[in-house]
């Protein structure tokens, strides 16, 4: 069975779009709780549904990525003029 | 059997030390201070010898309950009686042939060494074998309802105090861990003011036991539920522990009863209703409304206490809070946008929205509901007469249970609303 090699620079750029997704989640967590006027304290105990929302995020950000995957793969590796 | 019953008690008479160490919580339920007491008149090596009189589905269900804390307790099912034949050779082999069998109760009464009779005949049986029990100078545990009529009801408990021995009636809820905590919540304020209380009890079915071919004259022996002279049917079979519950809660008995029934679904070979409402109205002004039927067991059986603050259900072990907490704002916020994206708008149609039920899931009352309360009112019955004497609440909660319950037999019968005359008071 061949090896699956992650480059570096794509784990680091998977990283950062995690990274991105949590931060999404979290603003939206205090969106709602100044929305809602809930305690601030669920900034803290509803961290791990604020991680399941960052999963999610990150996932649509995939499918968006596999959408335009074709037309960039096509783009790099098409007939040359 | 022994083993878990041990284990579950324990955990309950923690519990219960903790009961009878509040004013308040005992005042409630004084009957439960039994449990929590070392001394008695009558030593714990000395046995408590019970005779059962009635051995049928009831009854044979208290006696395997009392064969469960047989040797724990040191007890003795000594005698047993049924003048009904495959009754009376089920309890000699229940008994192993142990317990001395009669199919007549005066001779069982005459035993000597006897402590106490655990009653569980039809209705209209209770009253004179009680009246003699008590006149033999024994102990008695009664099932509910007490009597078919006022009269012997008020004969029972007249008895009782005049021959000075314990009367309890089978109203097991008064010893339900469930409801124990429930009063305890609701002493605290927990649901503010109880208001309003709601009570119901549906069965599909007939409720007729099979009759042996060849012996229709047994069929008022075995259905005797169904028949007017023998029972009142709904009222005194199933209201009756409910409305135990609801004069518990309230600590105080209904002032008026306003009832209406009807024969409308299992019409052949019945005579007792087979739907009730009842509306009793209790010193405060509040309400427990009440219904039973036989022909839909969809909403089963149920008493919901309802308060100022919150709401039980106590046969399903809830406590809904009237503001429960609220939910975590970004799943609020989750749902909100789902409802944005996906409900249709409405263009045109009701301006207003319907009032539906709150949708909650509510607490548990209590986590400590193993004990089963059926086998706690008869280890108590047992612990009183070691002590020689009971609470006088439980005679008097039995006795109104089943008073009100005739009562609403009485007001659906006249189509009047009904009160209690003077000479019925105790």
């Amino acid at each position: 069975m061949k090896d699956l090699v992650i480059s570096q620079k794509r784990l680091k750029s998977e990283l950062f779009i995690w990274t991105f997704s949590f931060a999404i989640a979290f603003l939206l967590n205090i969106y709602a709780i100044l929305k809602y006027n809930n305690s601030w304290l669920e900034l803290l105990t509803q961290l791990h549904i604020v991680l399941i929302l960052s999963l999610v995020i990150y996932f649509i950000f995939v499918l968006i990525r596999l959408l335009f995957w074709p037309t960039k793969f096509l783009k790099n590796n098409g007939p040359k003029s | 059997m022994e083993e878990s019953f041990l284990i579950s008690r324990r955990e309950f008479l923690k519990k219960i030390s903790v009961i009878a160490g509040s004013t308040v919580a005992l005042a409630s339920m004084p009957w439960m201070k039994v449990f929590n007491e070392k001394v008695y008149a009558k030593s714990v090596n000395d046995k408590v010898r019970l005779g059962f009189i009635g051995i049928g589905d009831r009854g044979s269900a208290l006696l395997k309950n009392v064969q469960v804390f047989e040797k724990i307790l040191n007890v003795e099912i000594a005698a047993i009686c049924d003048n009904y034949e495959p009754n009376y050779q089920r309890a000699i082999k229940f008994t192993n042939g142990k317990a001395k069998p009669f199919y007549d109760y005066r001779e069982l009464l005459a035993l000597k060494d006897l402590d106490g009779v655990i009653i569980a005949t039809p209705l209209t049986e209770h009253c004179h074998i009680t009246l003699d029990a008590l006149d033999a100078g024994l102990s008695v545990f009664c099932e509910k309802s007490m009597a078919r009529t006022l009269d012997d009801s008020k004969r029972m408990y007249d008895e009782h105090l005049r021959t000075k021995r314990i009367l309890q009636i089978g109203h097991q809820r008064v010893f339900s861990p469930i409801y124990l905590e429930a009063i305890e919540k609701i002493n605290k304020g927990e649901i503010g003011q109880i208001t309003h209380m709601r009570g119901y009890w549906h069965r599909n079915g007939d409720w007729r036991r099979p009759v042996p071919k060849g012996h229709p004259e047994l069929d008022r022996v075995i259905n005797w539920r169904l028949y007017n002279d023998l029972s009142a049917g709904l009222f005194t079979e199933l209201l009756s522990h409910q409305l135990q519950v609801a004069n518990w809660i309230k600590q105080s008995f209904p002032t008026s009863v306003i009832a209406n029934g009807s024969l409308i679904y299992w019409k052949k070979n019945r005579e007792v209703y087979d739907h009730i409402a009842c509306l009793f109205s209790y010193p405060d002004q509040s309400q427990f409304m009440y219904d039973s039927i036989n022909s839909n067991k969809h909403y089963g059986c149920e008493e919901q206490i309802i308060g100022s603050k919150g709401t039980m259900e106590l046969e399903l072990n809830k406590v809904y809070s009237e503001n429960p907490p609220a939910p975590p704002a970004i799943l609020k916020l989750i749902n909100d946008m789902e409802k944005d994206v996906f409900d249709t708008i409405p263009i045109g149609g009701a301006s207003w929205v319907p009032e539906t039920a709150v949708v909650d899931k509510g607490n548990y009352i209590t986590n400590n509901y193993k004990m089963d309360e059926t086998k706690l009112q008869l280890e108590a019955f047992v612990r009183y007469i070691r002590n020689g004497q009971a609470p006088e609440e439980l005679p008097i909660q039995g006795y109104y249970s089943t008073v009100w319950s005739l009562l609403a037999e009485e007001s659906a019968k006249t189509k009047e609303r009904v009160t209690l005359m003077d000479k019925y008071r105790i």
